[in-house]
């Protein structure tokens, strides 16, 4: 079962709020866990076995660190050994599933993986690094623990949540609220209309051009991987509104994974707003831990001794930033393409870096407003071809197709040829997907403003409200890429 | 204090590094920032600053990190 299908909103979510709604508070918990563990059963069947494995190890590496702080007879040096033991034996089981069910395909090896492996496995890293490093007490209650790791609306595509974000909320048992039910479902639809009416429709145009590039010309393959991104973004944000609406309903609040990431002023900035808890994640358990360690710190004195401390400042982190943007890279998937990625943007962040001080002074000197509308589009427009480059690759079937398709961009580009080609789209389904895609700029702008779309249509008459929530759903029904003639298309982040 | 304030000049030179309580919060101090800053205070008050202390509180103001060194010495 996958969100955007309405066996999940309209069957699935409305049958585990009745029922929670219904049991005590102090019980819900029973139903939420009952209902984690028979989502991923029905998705996964015995695999199952593996989460509660790495829910077992997690809860079990977090009581015994504790033990080990409480009781231990070393201190200070030798007692941070006994513990770094500890943890790194945890994350080696929990890690190691991960490995042996992703990566073992490398060698001829193909298992099908537990679903959500990717995701669950960075919360049990972050909950017993957390308890490891003091800033979370490990949970004596493991059925918390185990809620924290399986929660239903998050198990297959994230968001990546820390302990102390949402384990309480989980256990809490709060009542379901009117004002949450509605905000919850509103933000479905949201994510619904985001998946059918743009992400799917655009669908057919990426599988005919990325799967035989070379028949195209250059400007169709331009429109193929601008679409793909479009399809990436309207997918993946749409199912975070899906994940984070159900959230939503129980009261619980997921962290968000997008903010408005084409407004981006850079591609740093781009990565601080797209799949956030990916690159927070990154940063706090990858990029920092790394940054600081001792040989790590070590070069970076020697480099401050002979080159000064304008140069020595860039050492640990781009030594750190390397690994970050290699485990990015590898843990979208097996495969160079994925790796490339990873170390495109690297590079170009590395690059943003040295040239962050120069630039601004260039820009002080020639007195360029950056606020202005001009400096802004410009920007974005840098951006953009940025992003796009980068989602070629992240999608191109190989590196060598990939610079293929690049290179069909920039030698054999004919915009001419676009009125006569064949996309696979109908005249309907392009006058569709253009206004969907309009939709979501318009409501990506507002958003940026900081005004809430959905705060200000609640603070309408009951009769506009209603009217516009029931537009929205018969604009899904009717005009939704679903049905004869269409192909559900899988949720794209479920498979990383 | 005045050695913490020396370090914080050299690192963001022109930056009011004694009143100023965001230097997080306002993206004066970046994080490549904060990691130069880490290794200075190791070295001048040897303390070991854990990923864990790396946040916004210990970091935004003179104040908090003289806080944070102080705290460290007494765990050591």
């Amino acid at each position: 079962m996958e969100y955007h299908l309405l066996t999940y909103s309209l069957l699935f979510l409305p049958i585990v709020a009745i029922l929670y709604q219904f049991t005590p508070a102090r019980l819900r918990w029973i139903v939420l866990l009952a209902a984690d563990y028979l989502f991923f059963w029905m998705v996964s069947k015995w695999l199952i076995i593996f989460l509660f494995i790495a829910t077992l190890t997690t809860y079990g590496t977090g009581r015994i660190l504790t033990y080990v702080t409480e009781h231990s007879t070393v201190k200070g040096k030798q007692l941070t050994k006994k513990k770094r033991c500890v943890l790194a034996l945890g994350i080696a089981i929990t890690l190691g599933m991960l490995i042996v069910f992703k990566y073992l395909k490398i060698f001829g090896l193909s298992l099908i993986a537990p679903i959500g492996i990717s995701y669950y496995t960075l919360q049990t890293i972050s909950y017993m690094t957390d308890v490891y490093r003091g800033t979370i007490k490990a949970d004596t209650n493991f059925a918390k623990v185990a809620l924290y790791l399986s929660f239903f609306p998050q198990i297959i595509e994230g968001p990546i949540s820390r302990y102390s974000q949402t384990a309480d909320a989980l256990f809490a048992g709060r009542s379901i609220e009117y004002c949450n039910l509605t905000y919850g479902y509103q933000r479905i639809l949201w994510g619904l209309f985001k998946k059918m009416m743009v992400a799917d429709r655009l669908a057919p145009v990426i599988f005919k051009i990325f799967g035989d590039y070379e028949k195209y010309d250059g400007a169709a393959v331009a429109v193929a991987v601008i679409c793909y991104t479009i399809q990436l973004y309207t997918e993946f944000s749409g199912g975070m509104d899906i994940i984070l609406g159900s959230g939503e309903i129980f009261g619980i609040t997921l962290p968000e994974n997008f903010r408005q990431p084409f407004f981006a002023s850079s591609a740093s900035d781009f990565w601080r707003r797209w799949h956030i808890t990916l690159g927070t994640w990154l940063k706090d358990y990858i990029f920092y831990p790394l940054s600081l360690a001792k040989p790590v710190k070590n070069f970076a004195k020697k480099v401050k001794a002979s080159c000064g401390i304008r140069v020595s400042r860039f050492v640990a982190p781009t030594i750190a930033l390397f690994f970050v943007w290699l485990s990015n890279g590898i843990w979208h998937g097996a495969g160079w393409t994925y790796l490339f990625y990873g170390m495109y943007y690297f590079v170009l962040i590395f690059i943003e870096n040295i040239t962050e001080e120069p630039i601004g002074k260039l820009i002080t000197k020639w007195n360029i407003h950056t606020e202005k509308l001009g400096w802004r589009l410009l920007t974005a427009f840098r951006l953009f071809i940025i992003i796009n480059v980068g989602e070629l690759f992240f999608r191109a079937p190989s590196v060598t197709q990939g610079f293929g398709m690049l290179g069909r961009i920039l030698t054999n580009f004919h915009i001419s040829i676009l009125n006569a080609m064949d996309f696979g789209l109908d005249n309907y389904d392009i006058l569709l997907s253009m206004a969907g895609i309009f939709i979501v700029l318009m409501v990506d702008i507002i958003h940026e403003k900081g005004i809430s779309i959905r705060d200000k249509i609640a603070s309408c008459r009951l009769p506009v409200r209603w009217g516009f929530w029931y537009a929205v759903i018969f604009f899904i029904i009717i005009l939704g890429a679903y049905g004869a003639g269409y192909t559900v298309v899988d949720m794209i982040y479920a498979a990383y | 204090m005045e050695k913490l304030i020396e370090i914080l000049e050299e690192i963001l030179p022109g930056e009011d590094v004694k009143n100023c309580t965001t230097l997080v919060d306002d993206h004066i101090l970046t994080s490549f920032d904060i990691l130069s800053l880490v290794s200075e205070i190791e070295d001048a008050f040897d303390v070991e600053v854990s990923p864990a202390e790396l946040t916004p509180e210990n970091f935004n103001s003179a104040a908090s990190l003289w806080e944070m060194i102080g705290r460290l010495k007494e765990e050591n």
